[in-house]
């Protein structure tokens, strides 16, 4: 088992939705293209040659945030039946068919869009497209791979809810954003998985998995010509019907402050998150936004990780992060310490926070961050599967080349004043959402004090928040 | 994930170059490698690759919690640790501040094995790079209030991946009974009464015993020339002195001679089975036999033993294995996640049935090409960043004896054929061989009462 989880834990859809800077000028994404197919379809196609690889990501433009209230899951589950049945295969011939390639075909949901994504060899380029558009095309949700699915996933967020760690995100999204769309768990919960049927599963396929709603990127080793072609044979005669879009109201920040305690009873460290909602993407400040969020909680340098683990010891690891989304998404500042020093540790972070609001950046911190940013942004645009995450993304969201190809520029030009603006304007300060996982018997009295809202719950009563009872 | 430990546990680590059906994709992904000894021991491997202005550099040390003693469990890791908090030039906090302020990150892990640091910079931060680690091998510090800090750190680390996580805990039980001898039986974080209790001399002697030069090996890739980077190796690296490197483990771990079980009874949601076979060490010949075995068993949902506990028997939510790269033979650990309420030993029943199938006969021609097409694309993965060409060199190199074999491993896995695969599979996983760790939820036994 890997034991690494500091960096790569939250900061995955911060890296995909802020593209970040360049480390030398001459770096650009490489060039590609985009075609509308007549049935509304979008396709990008980008070439990048060596490794004989093709990444296919159809992103559908609807993710859990539309999970109707009562049945959080509704996208997910959607979308990991796909490869479970279709007018071709049984889920076994789906799987035996996809493992012998050596390939994958793989699908997810989170709260803006679901995707179905497929990596081949080009040498298996037909089958690979077969096995991908088969799975997005033509799926026909058996009812007994549906209950089979249902019941793993509801054992999956128990196994979930047996790690502090791996849950909080989710009780804190669930606490902060109380019943509002980006609050909806995406992978589900005990209840809310029982009172999903199949009827509603198709009916969300045929709602949102239509050519309108539809981007696909194909990035790797082809010639774009040819593959436009192929994909025109595949998608072209796809039929389109209307979408009806997910309205995603705007939340404002939460007022005053609230604390939600889970009680594990078995816990030795508390695992905490504290912020509010925050950024939507393509917020104008998300440059100078990712900068100061780097001095004060997105490298190991710091200023959260600084204090809570290099100098104090009470850690591993301290972070903070923005998950910008279609409307605001959450900001979070996340850390863990051993029940003793639960308090100590939040009040450590509270007063980092404070500091940033009180004295700004340093000039120091701030070139620092922009060489970091630089220096660490080839790698992110190293394989065609990155870049093909990258411009389907930047698509979805309405940005385009300019998020890398002009960052540098962009770092450049946010001076210490206007990061200090941004401080003010995006980095909350007495208004604050707290979510600890933790032995109750032992911090709960003293963690009091962090809010005149205190609500409780047990991880192992069914669902995150709020209780389904109350739903 | 900052200097931690990582138990490398996963296949794709195991680094397997895989035979090709097509050579021409297989022929585009070699790559050329140069090397130089220096004076002082210490191997220097580059590959360069011009495609971004990055480098990524490991340095690899022979020397892991397999060279620890009861007492100081834990011991390399925490140097690992330390590794980062100062030494001459370079003081506490500073290598991190200067790393990053010159656009480079950094991160380092431990295993029962090695330790290893990786860096990861632009172009324009070499010289400096070299100046950090120059510094650090030869000038660390050992500042006692850094250590107390960090002990702290270790300590609140060892929580998280093993008190509080299921199969952290239950995987460091496995160890600790398969092994009764060799010290593969204790954790690489260490156990916490240890980590309560190091020394700075502790820590002075790990340091003097498994820091030489000449223990370690170096891999560089990316945008530079291996002229470069010899030249500043023979600056910076090649003046340090050589000294003994760690005494060798000699501990044989005894044959296993009966099935070995033990219990977790703690409150959770779900229970939890492992399962260990001794296996020999990444440079056996089995050692390619056995992964296409693993891989029929427990890669994709096509897989036998998917397809049993998941798909039919539907009494599992997921089922994988793994084993480590090794100096020493190791464990081969399978994993499942039985339902709720699931007695674990249910899985154990399938996982064996399914173990006995595959030794009574041969696998199928299909399942073997679709293990080969498998390790095949895990090669692509490997090799397809400059980051991953680091690591998969340096572990080709320090656990095969030779980075080369990596351009062998094609031809070492186009080699396996069914019968290798049974013989491995009766060699290596029967009754005796093996030791089952369970976690059982206490709720659940309070239930039954």
């Amino acid at each position: 088992m890997s034991m690494s989880k500091k960096y790569n834990f939250f900061l995955i859809a911060i890296i995909l939705i802020f593209p970040a800077a360049l480390s030398a000028q001459s770096i650009h994404i490489p060039p590609h293209e985009k075609v509308a197919f007549k049935n509304g379809l979008t396709v990008l196609l980008l070439e990048k040659h060596g490794v004989p690889v093709v990444n296919f990501i159809a992103m559908v433009k609807t993710g859990s945030a539309a999970d109707p209230p009562g049945q959080e899951g509704l996208a997910s589950i959607t979308a990991q039946l796909l490869r479970k049945g279709t007018q071709k295969r049984t889920a076994q011939q789906f799987a035996a068919d996809a493992d012998f390639t050596g390939g994958s075909i793989e699908t997810d949901a989170s709260a803006d869009f679901s995707t179905v994504s497929g990596e081949f060899l080009n040498k298996d380029l037909a089958r690979g497209l077969d096995l991908f558009s088969d799975a997005l095309m033509r799926p026909i949700f058996p009812q007994a791979e549906a209950d089979k699915l249902l019941a793993q996933s509801l054992d999956g967020v128990r196994a979930a809810k047996d790690e502090a760690r791996s849950v909080l995100g989710t009780y804190y999204n669930a606490y902060l954003f109380n019943g509002h769309g980006y609050g909806r768990t995406a992978d589900g919960d005990e209840i809310s998985l029982t009172k999903i049927h199949r009827d509603a599963i198709v009916k969300f396929y045929e709602a949102y998995y239509v050519p309108g709603n539809i981007i696909l990127s194909v990035a790797g080793d082809f010639q774009a010509a040819d593959m436009k072609k192929k994909l025109e044979e595949v998608f072209g005669q796809w039929s389109s019907k209307p979408v009806t879009p997910v309205k995603i109201p705007v939340l404002p920040p939460v007022k005053g402050r609230k604390l939600l305690l889970i009680d594990k009873p078995d816990a030795t460290q508390t695992y905490f998150a504290i912020g509010n909602v925050a950024t939507a993407a393509g917020d104008p400040d998300r440059v100078a936004i990712r900068l100061v969020n780097t001095v004060f909680g997105g490298s190991f340098t710091s200023l959260l990780n600084e204090s809570l683990r290099v100098e104090s010891g009470l850690t591993y690891g301290a972070m903070s992060a923005f998950d910008p989304r279609k409307t605001p998404g959450p900001f979070g500042i996340y850390s863990y310490t051993k029940n003793e020093s639960t308090v100590q540790a939040i009040d450590m972070a509270l007063q980092v926070l404070q500091k940033l609001h009180k004295q700004g950046i340093t000039a120091e911190e701030l070139a620092s961050a922009k060489s970091y940013i630089k220096g660490q942004f080839s790698p992110s645009i190293e394989t065609s599967k990155q870049l093909g995450q990258i411009i389907v993304i930047n698509e979805f969201y309405g940005l385009d080349d300019r998020e890398i190809n002009d960052l540098e520029a962009r770092l450049d030009a946010v001076t210490p004043a206007i990061a200090q603006q941004v401080i003010q304007k995006h980095f909350p300060t007495d208004n604050l959402v707290f979510t600890l996982i933790g032995k109750s018997s032992e911090i709960s009295a003293a963690v009091q004090k962090f809010a005149d809202k205190q609500d409780a719950r047990v991880i192992s009563e069914p669902g995150f928040w709020p209780a389904p009872a109350q739903k | 994930m900052k200097k931690n430990q990582l138990r490398m546990a996963t296949l794709a680590i195991v680094c397997v170059a895989c035979l090709n059906s097509v050579g021409a994709a297989a022929n585009a992904q070699e790559f050329p490698v140069a090397e130089r000894t220096l004076k002082n021991g210490m191997k220097v491997l580059v590959q360069s690759d011009h495609s971004i202005p990055n480098v990524a550099l490991y340095i690899f040390y022979r020397i892991g919690s397999r060279n620890e003693r009861p007492g100081t469990t834990g011991l390399s890791h925490f140097f690992e640790h330390m590794m980062f908090n100062g030494a001459k030039k370079y003081g506490p906090g500073e290598l991190d501040k200067v790393m990053e302020a010159n656009g480079g990150s950094n991160n380092a892990y431990t295993s029962q094995n090695v330790t290893v640091y990786q860096d990861w910079f632009p172009r324009s931060a070499m010289p400096l790079i070299f100046d950090i680690e120059a510094d650090r091998i030869q000038n660390l510090s050992f500042d006692p209030q850094k250590i107390e800090s960090e002990r702290g750190v270790v300590a609140s680390e060892r929580r998280s991946s093993v008190d509080n996580d299921n199969g952290g805990l239950l995987e460091e039980q496995l160890w600790a009974t398969a092994f009764i001898a060799h010290p593969y039986q204790w954790p690489v974080v260490g156990w916490m009464s240890d980590i309560e209790h190091w020394t700075i001399a502790d820590l002075k002697h790990h340091f003097e015993m498994g820091y030489s030069p000449s223990n370690a090996t170096m891999v560089v890739v990316g945008d530079v020339t291996p002229d470069e980077i010899f030249q500043l190796c023979e600056k910076t690296i090649e003046p340090i002195p050589s000294h003994a490197p760690p005494p060798p483990v000699t501990t044989v771990e005894p044959p296993q001679l009966g099935e070995r079980r033990l219990v977790v009874h703690k409150p959770a949601e779900l229970p939890l089975l492992l399962i260990g076979y001794h296996v020999p060490q990444t440079n056996h010949p089995d050692f390619y036999a056995t992964n296409i075995l693993r891989t029929i068993l427990f890669q994709g949902e096509s897989s036998r033993m998917y397809q049993r506990l998941v798909d039919k028997d539907q009494i599992a939510l997921d089922v994988s294995s793994s084993v480590e790269p090794s100096f020493d033979p190791t464990l081969a650990i399978i994993v499942a996640q039985p339902k709720q309420a699931v007695d674990p030993q249910k899985c154990e029943k399938a996982i064996y049935e399914e173990l006995e199938r595959v030794k009574l006969s041969t696998i199928t021609d299909q399942e073997l090409e679709k293990a080969k097409n498998i390790r095949l694309m895990e090669f692509y993965h490997q090799v397809r960043t400059i980051n991953g060409r680091a690591n998969t060199i340096g572990t080709y190199e320090v656990f095969s004896g030779d980075y080369k074999k990596l351009f062998d491993a094609a031809k070492n896995y186009a080699a396996v054929t069914k019968e290798d695969v049974q013989r491995v599979a009766k060699a290596y996983f029967g009754a005796n061989n093996r030791t089952a760790a369970s976690l059982l939820p206490e709720n659940d036994e309070k239930a039954k009462q």
